[in-house]
């Protein structure tokens, strides 16, 4: 699956995995905010989502997820999935972090070890990938 | 949490597993000269978009009801399901390190949300 050489530079897959990590972490925070103005239970339409579309919030989300989408689009081309998707769910660190630094929420001890328990995972996981990168 | 809301996660769940691994189906079988215009590129690349969509507006519309971490703990799932499920249907090679990492990284995210 992987018979393609990995680009470097700009074209490098670990940088568009940074990328598309970066913009899911903003959609995210839009998406909350975005639903939060739309929300009424009451409609029968709600639990489609699709309500959400009233906010500017969301549509400005919908331009991160595209470019989220297609960044990610490249580095599946070249990333296992089954390394890449973990890796890509660092992004539940950056948006406790986020909202904690931008939206000044409260994170609890419970959630800081969950936050170490994924940094561990991650290092766990990219660690063998950056040693097989290494000796390409 | 309601039925519905159980039943609208677990859909969500299992749309965006699926949708990850048709867009790598179709991503592994591009190449330069093709691109999209080759089938095998195209009909999983439509399905995976099509699958990504509808989990895009359940989320939304989850969100709407409930708080940012509610959602969260089910994407933490996901994690290993994805890991798992990309193993079986791709044939990815899945080392023990690779799904020690997998499985901390999806009891880490459960952690966070249910706080």
């Amino acid at each position: 699956m992987e018979t393609e050489t990995r680009p470097t530079g700009l074209r490098n897959p670990w940088l568009h995995l940074a990328i598309s990590v970066i913009c899911v972490a903003i959609y995210e925070l839009l998406l909350k905010r975005g639903a939060a103005e739309t929300a009424n239970p009451n409609s029968s339409w709600s639990w489609t989502g699709l309500t959400g579309l009233g906010s500017i919030y969301v549509w400005i989300a919908i331009v991160f997820v595209i470019v989220s989408l297609i960044t990610w689009l490249y580095v599946l081309r070249y990333l296992p999935l089954s390394v890449a998707f973990p890796v890509s769910q660092s992004v539940h660190v950056l948006v406790p972090l986020g909202s904690w630094l931008i939206l000044g929420e409260n994170i609890v001890t419970l959630r800081w070890i969950g936050i170490a328990l994924v940094s561990l995972g991650l290092a766990i996981v990219a660690k063998p990938v950056a040693r097989l990168e290494e000796e390409l | 949490m309601t039925v519905v809301a159980l039943v609208i996660v677990l859909v969500a769940l299992v749309a965006h597993t699926a949708g990850q691994i048709f867009l790598k189906h179709a991503m592994a079988s591009s190449n330069n000269e093709t691109g999209f215009r080759s089938r095998a590129v195209a009909i999983p690349f439509a399905i995976g978009i099509v699958l990504m969509t509808t989990q895009f507006f359940l989320v939304l519309g989850l969100l709407q009801r409930y708080d940012l971490s509610f959602i969260y703990p089910f994407q933490g799932l996901g994690v290993i399901i994805i890991t798992l499920t990309a193993g079986i249907t791709l044939r990815e090679k899945l080392s023990l390190q690779l799904m020690i990492g997998s499985l901390l990284i999806s009891f880490g995210v459960v952690l966070v949300s249910m706080t």
